[in-house]
């Protein structure tokens, strides 16, 4: 299972205004993988993953279980960095997840919501979650039409450590129980150590991709963070 | 007053429903400026001694597209695109109609809105557009709230949430347009707002947000209506001041049944 290529990049440019903000990106994600997406702020790793989803334009190629992604766009959840909606707006969590099927597929709601754990929120108004609930109703509804892969930019960002870690305990359950393979762009490196397959280092080039524990060393952090990095190992 | 009463009905219902994604997308100042705009519209009507309310809906449409576009282009922000169009349609109606010696009844009508002068030909094309409408609306409720919400969402899912924009767009146009007939170019976009604000403060789900705003549009308009017949005002502004009091109510109620829950 894990031989099958579920990403392709290819010599990925993107460009804003004659700028360059990614230079030639090229990696392969096997399915079945967890890749954490790390670099500073700026590094252009939103970007990548816009540019994968098409949403960003960009020279070079990128494949999703060998097609375009404007064809296979059904095939990827995404959860995007920052959600932000009008929290006075009544939308309950149902009626959220509902907008992404049609009605024969409605059994998925209940599925979905088991599977993130916020099944008694259900008739919840959107607005009514914390943070890291809104986190997880938004994995709910990118995992609701069974992807093959998932896209998550930084799905921890303003939760509290337990939360995170509970995020992060949910994306390693799908990838062992339903073959998620998941790219996820996080600032948290030792998440990253601990969680991740594969890690891809992003400072508008690519500075690594390969297994975090041959990859991640001082010297590329320091490199990749324009700073000196130490590294302190815990045991557990 | 029986055509009156229809047409109050239909664009009650059209402009409440659009009114939601108005409210959502935060476009009551793109609704404000079409319906200013389409002032050159009416104003070409009466010179050419065309329907205005026809010509007017050619101008509202041309006009929601071209800031569709200009707001796309990135280099120029929305609501200084819409005050380009608001401005610019509101002159070139003044300019017009000035070519025209005299007092122009008709053209006061469409500023402050006259519904007992509803024709016949213009209640059925309320009925057949606003049956389009409707129709459309219903059946893209979803992708529109997606799309609503988060457009890169809907893009992700899929959807063409470009062409889907623009289509809303011109939706909305029409719907402002048809909505001056009753309520008037000053005042018509209020209609969008009030009833879809009052439902929101008592709406538990987005399907009662809509189903409310839909009575509240209906009862706002008919009550004003009646109004503004019985009482010799003028229709527009009964209609709005009729919805502000029945936001007003709305607030009250929902105050103080908080306070009576908390207290008993």
């Amino acid at each position: 299972m894990r031989e099958e290529t579920v990403l392709l990049v290819e010599g990925l440019n993107v460009e804003f205004n004659k700028k360059s903000i990614l230079k030639n990106i090229s990696f392969e994600v096997k399915r079945g993988e967890i890749v954490a997406v790390v670099g500073p702020n700026g590094a252009g790793k939103t970007t990548l993953f816009k540019a994968i989803l098409g949403i960003t334009p960009f020279r070079g190629e990128v494949k999703v279980l060998d097609k375009p992604v404007r064809k296979v766009l059904h095939r990827i959840g995404y959860v995007p960095q920052g959600f932000s909606f009008d929290k006075s707006f009544p939308l309950k969590v149902r009626e959220f997840l509902s907008l992404a099927i049609p009605s024969e597929k409605y059994y998925r709601i209940d599925e979905v919501l088991n599977e993130v754990e916020l099944q008694e929120k259900k008739e919840t108004l959107l607005g009514e979650l914390s943070g890291g609930q809104v986190q997880r109703a938004l994995i709910a509804r990118a995992l609701i039409n069974e992807p093959d892969i998932l896209l998550l930019d930084e799905a921890t960002a303003g939760v509290d450590l337990e939360a995170e870690t509970g995020m992060y305990e949910l994306i390693r359950h799908l990838n062992i129980e339903h073959g998620v393979t998941a790219l996820v762009i996080t600032h948290e490196i030792n998440m990253a150590y601990k969680f991740a397959t594969q890690v891809i280092c992003l400072n508008k080039d690519l500075y690594c991709y390969g297994t975090p524990k041959e990859k991640i060393t001082e010297e590329l952090l320091s490199r990749l963070y324009g700073k000196d990095v130490v590294m302190r190992g815990h045991s557990h | 007053m029986q055509r009156a009463l229809i047409s109050g009905v239909i664009i009650s219902v059209l402009l409440s429903l659009v009114g939601t994604f108005v409210v959502l997308r935060n476009m009551a100042f793109f609704a404000d400026g079409i319906a200013h705009a389409s002032l050159s519209g009416v104003a070409i009507g009466i010179v050419a001694s065309v329907n205005p309310l026809y010509t007017a809906l050619v101008i509202g449409v041309i006009f929601s597209v071209v800031i569709h576009y200009i707001q796309k282009s990135h280099k120029i922000a929305s609501d200084t695109a819409i005050g380009i169009i608001f401005a610019t349609g509101m002159a070139l109606g003044v300019l017009i109609i000035s070519r025209r010696s005299g007092y122009q009844p008709e053209l006061f009508s469409f500023l402050f809105g006259n519904i007992l002068t509803i024709r016949t030909s213009e209640v059925w094309m309320l009925g057949i557009g606003g049956s389009l409408i409707l129709i459309f609306v219903l059946k893209n409720i979803k992708p529109l709230t997606l799309m609503s919400l988060d457009s890169e969402m809907a893009y992700v899912s899929g959807m063409k949430a470009g062409m889907l924009e623009l289509i809303l767009n011109a939706v909305l146009a029409v719907v402002v347009v048809m909505g001056i007939k009753i309520l008037g170019v000053v005042l018509v976009s209020a209609l969008l707002v009030i009833p879809v604000a009052a439902s929101k403060i008592i709406a538990g789900s987005f399907r009662s947000l809509i189903l409310n705003g839909i009575i509240i549009s209906v009862i706002t308009v008919l009550s004003g209506m009646l109004i503004s017949y019985y009482l010799d005002y003028p229709a527009g502004p009964t209609v709005v001041l009729t919805g502000t009091g029945i936001f007003v109510l709305t607030a009250v109620f929902n105050f103080t049944s908080k306070v009576f829950s908390k207290v008993i």
